[in-house]
């Protein structure tokens, strides 16, 4: 279970990113997190495995507080939370197979990095997870020769090598057309329910969050101004809309 | 009022240019003003000064000369322009087609006609008003032309002086024009830029740049190909000589027959005038008809000279082959103690034509060995240069470096770490480099032990101590932490502050003082520099005691930087001199020289790639719980790679460039062979040197270019 509490992040600029957030997630539950461009969920969202550091307020996750992790035990929660990135944020010169085995280098000992070692083991596993996204022919490719769909797919094995408790997602399907978009939510929502995988995920479209999110939260400049389920998000009043997205936001086919 | 006012500034920026400006409260345009005039005008007083300083090149140019000069310039052109003047008016009156035509070409046919006009009569008018060394006048002319601009200069400052006090806004470009012009004129001075000498005497370089730019024959050997006769002399002659045979004329080679074969030596008396000794009847024959032979002469200790002054030494050979020729025996000086018969050699020498053996020559051989010591010097320095710097770059890539930092206690843990850490480290190196056998016996082995331990004990000491104090503080109650972190800034402080204090006695004190007064003062100051240090240091520890952070990183980053830049501003001939201090002349030296700067200069080229990576596959890398190191491995180097490999071709490129010149301090290489050479007034070999240098040059550039293409 994740517990995020009074969460507050104030970047050295100034910028309040977050402010005063608190929420609880369900293990199993798939969250998705609703906003504008800019109101705080990719700041949100690297704040739990602390990609960014909050500026106050703590992260329970199964009762430890993730804020006050020293460099090892964050290195033993970071490997159990998987992430995928809008941007894939593939390493683009290296083999498809070395991107995903990098999801296990929070299992190996830090020095056998020295001469990209992994075990068999491992290699194995990076297959599996290849073949469970449908790319186990493109193993041995340059991630940079890959579509945006397939870079996707590879940002997912290499979270699943981790086998992760909990995947963070942010807009995981932002950079790609609506039908992939499907496809990526699809393998995340397997994730979910076959495997118990809890996962906080944050959406653009409506109907995406309608069709996958069990529940939903809402935020605005920073704060929490929305929870509530899928079909919420189904009957949402126009009022509630224009709680999330501002006073100057027009619904479309709703 | 208002008038006056504006002449009051006037005047006050005609006596000292700026002035009447500050009067009028224009302050910053006051100053440039006086600034451009005065370093113009102090230009102008050194300038002059230097003249006293050679007597010898003063050469004046009268305001007489200059008028003459002018005059005779405005005379002719006023002719000219009559005649062409009238010419025009006549075609004008003739016909208006030829008018037409005539209105297109007169200005390019004034000048033309002002260029043939010059170009026949200039040399013979300008000598009749110039002095002897009339090519010469730059000096006085100089300190004319930079009269009148000052004085113009003078009265625009005055002129904008009036302007600006009525509030007007006048431009800069008169001033930046004068200050402009008077600048380089005096430039050509300072300069010593001599047109006429560079003229002059480019005719008596010709041969020697000749030699430079194509000296490929002295790249090869050349067999003499000559034809010799040699005949044996003794002298003196004692009485008990039993002179040399008389050689016999040979059917079928040259041969010379000299007569007698035994005689006395010429002798030069006390006021150096020549007695002549025995005269020599010679014979040769078998030598090419109508070619010339030369006499020379061999002593009994094998000097070859030829004999001046004692009969023909260049003889033209008959139809036949053979020629006739008398010689006195030279005046060789025979040492006393010189014993047995004293047998000289006359040889006739008719040089033929040089072969070509196509062998390279000794010093073409030997400026072939040095191009590749100097490529070597490049390629090494190169290779240990990148292996320095890429763990430099690391810390001095912003990216990088400043996601460091440690909480306040963990530094104050850290420091005391590093001390405890080195102090350890170095025992232990000490004791084990002393096992195997200390300094002297196994040097390289102990430099790196003490490196290896040393840096490796205190790293780990800063980790674990860091980490340490700051686990052990914050389970003790606020106080603690407090008083650790305040006493520990406090103590390193005072360390820091404490050299400070000696350095500030010895090296900034000593310079003016008695040095052993501020050896004296040294401690005293050393412990005022600790106290304020500690002072500092408790501010700082108030600071961050409150934020919670200290920014270790961009420290660590700052200091790499400026280290970086510091060595890299330093040319590499520079630290070529260090390089050859160090370890002394030779390719050694040369290599030191080039792979400090390489370092310095890769570190900053590397850490600037490494900067402009994508942070993307940083975050998902370290997302998976991967350390530092892991991030660097997986997420870094891939990206950096091409241009590390790119940056590191380009370092050997300019490597190998700068290897051909550390030689010139004594670093070993081509540059090494090519200052002697050049030293040795050799320069048809210089000019090998030069060549080897420039082709090899040329190939890596290219080379390197290209792999640097399909890299990138």
């Amino acid at each position: 279970m994740l517990k995020v509490e009074h969460l507050t992040k104030v970047y050295g600029t100034g910028t309040v990113a977050l402010q005063d957030v608190s929420f609880e997630v369900e293990d199993g539950e798939f969250l998705v997190i609703i906003g504008l461009s800019g109101s705080g969920k990719s700041t949100l969202l690297r704040s739990i495995n602390r990609l960014i550091e909050p500026t106050e307020g703590r992260i329970l996750w199964n009762d430890v507080d993730i804020t006050a992790l020293d460099e090892a035990g964050l290195r033993r929660i970071r490997r159990e939370i998987g992430f995928v990135f809008q941007e894939f944020n593939l390493v683009e010169r290296l083999p498809v197979l070395t991107n995903v085995l990098t999801g296990r280098l929070g299992y190996v000992p830090p020095w056998w990095s020295l001469f990209y070692y992994f075990p068999a083991q491992d290699r194995r596993r990076a297959l599996d997870a290849l073949e469970q996204v449908g790319l186990a022919d493109r193993a041995h490719h340059r991630a940079s020769e890959l579509s945006g769909g397939q870079k996707q797919r590879v940002g997912i094995a290499r979270a699943l090598v981790q086998n992760p408790k909990m995947l963070l997602a942010d807009e995981p399907v932002a950079s790609l057309d609506p039908v992939l978009a499907h496809s990526i939510m699809g393998y995340l929502e397997r994730l979910n329910q076959e495997r118990g995988i809890t996962i906080l995920c944050s959406l653009h479209y409506l109907d995406l969050v309608q069709r996958y999110a069990t529940r939903v939260i809402g935020l605005r400049n920073g704060r929490l101004v929305f929870e509530g389920t899928g079909d919420d998000i189904r009957h949402m009043t126009d009022e509630e809309f224009k709680q999330i997205y501002g006073e100057e936001a027009q619904r479309l086919g709703g | 009022m208002r008038i006056g006012k504006r002449l009051l500034a006037a005047v006050l920026s005609l006596l000292v240019p700026g002035l009447g400006h500050l009067l009028v409260g224009r302050v910053r345009r006051g100053l440039y003003i006086a600034l451009g005039t005065g370093v113009l005008a102090g230009l102008t007083v050194f300038t002059a000064a230097q003249r006293a300083r050679f007597p010898e090149e003063v050469y004046g140019l009268s305001a007489q000369v200059l008028l003459r000069l002018g005059l005779m310039a405005a005379f002719v052109w006023a002719a000219l322009w009559l005649v062409y003047g009238a010419l025009g008016r006549a075609v004008l009156r003739a016909d208006a087609e030829a008018a037409e035509l005539m209105a297109q070409l007169y200005t390019p046919g004034f000048v033309a006609l002002g260029v043939l006009f010059f170009s026949l009569a200039g040399p013979r008018l300008l000598q009749t008003v110039l002095p002897a060394d009339g090519e010469r006048l730059l000096y006085g002319t100089i300190l004319l032309i930079m009269g009148v601009l000052l004085a113009l200069l003078w009265w625009w400052a005055a002129r904008d002086a009036w302007q600006t006090a009525a509030d007007a806004e006048p431009g800069w470009g008169g001033f930046i024009a004068l200050v402009l012009v008077g600048t380089l004129v005096l430039g050509t001075r300072i300069v010593g830029i001599d047109l006429p000498k560079a003229i002059r005497e480019y005719r008596e370089t010709e041969r020697i740049l000749g030699d430079i730019f194509w000296p490929w024959r002295a790249a090869f050997d050349y067999e003499a190909t000559e034809l010799r006769a040699t005949a044996l002399v003794q002298a003196p002659c004692p009485p008990d000589a039993t002179p040399p045979p008389v050689n016999q004329p040979q059917e079928g080679q040259p041969w010379v027959v000299v007569e007698p074969t035994c005689g006395d030596l010429s002798v030069r008396d006390s006021k150096g005038k020549l007695q002549y000794g025995t005269l020599l009847h010679i014979r040769g024959g078998g030598f090419v008809p109508g070619k010339i032979v030369k006499i020379k002469w061999e002593n009994p200790i094998g000097n070859e000279f030829t004999p001046r002054g004692l009969g023909p030494t260049e003889i033209e050979v008959g139809p036949d082959g053979t020629f006739e020729s008398e010689l006195y025996i030279p005046d060789v000086v025979i040492p006393s103690f010189a014993q047995g018969p004293q047998i000289h050699k006359l040889h006739a020498v008719q040089p033929g034509a040089l072969r070509f053996t196509g062998q390279l020559s000794r010093e073409m051989k030997l400026a072939l060995q040095a191009m590749l010591e100097s490529i070597m010097i490049g390629l090494m320095a190169t290779f240990t240069g990148m292996l320095w710097a890429v763990p430099l770059s690391f810390l001095a890539a912003r990216n990088l470096t400043f996601t460091l930092r440690t909480s306040p206690q963990g530094l104050v843990g850290g420091v005391l770490g590093l001390v405890l850490g080195g102090a350890v480290g170095l025992q232990a190196a000490g004791r084990i480099a002393d096992a195997l056998g200390g300094l002297d016996a196994a040097p390289v082995s102990t430099a790196i032990v003490h490196f290896v331990l040393v840096t490796g004990a205190a790293v780990l000491g800063f980790r674990w101590l860091s980490r340490g104090l700051d686990a052990l503080t914050q389970r003790m109650p606020p106080l603690v932490t407090d008083a650790v972190r305040y006493i520990g800034f406090a103590l390193i402080g005072a360390a820091l502050g404490w050299p400070l204090g000696l350095g500030y006695a010895h090296g900034i004190l000593g310079i003016a003082w008695d040095p052993r007064d501020a050896a004296a003062i040294a401690p005293t100051l050393a412990r005022v520099g600790a106290g304020l240090g500690a002072l500092a240091w408790l501010g700082l520890a108030r600071r961050w005691g409150q934020q919670g952070v200290v920014p270790i990183g961009q420290w660590i980053y700052t200091i790499t930087r400026t280290i970086l830049n510091v060595v890299r501003s330093i040319e590499p001939l520079i630290w070529g001199l260090v390089g050859v201090i160090w370890v002394g002349l030779g390719p050694f030296a040369g290599f030191i020289a080039l792979t400090i700067h390489t370092v310095a200069a890769l570190g900053k080229l590397y850490s600037e790639a490494i900067e402009s990576i994508h942070p993307g596959p940083i975050e998902a890398v370290q997302s998976t719980g991967a350390n530092r190191l892991q991030t660097i491995m997986f997420a870094v180097l891939p990206q950096v790679l091409p241009h590390f490999t790119a940056y590191s071709l380009y370092r050997w490129d300019i490597n190998v460039r700068m290897s051909t010149v550390i030689g010139l301090v004594g670093g070993g290489g081509i540059g090494f062979l090519l200052i002697q050479w050049i030293r040795q007034v050799q320069y048809e070999h210089a000019g090998l040197a030069v060549w080897l240098i420039a082709l090899t040059v040329s190939t890596l550039d290219f080379v390197s270019a290209t792999i640097r293409k399909k890299i990138v």
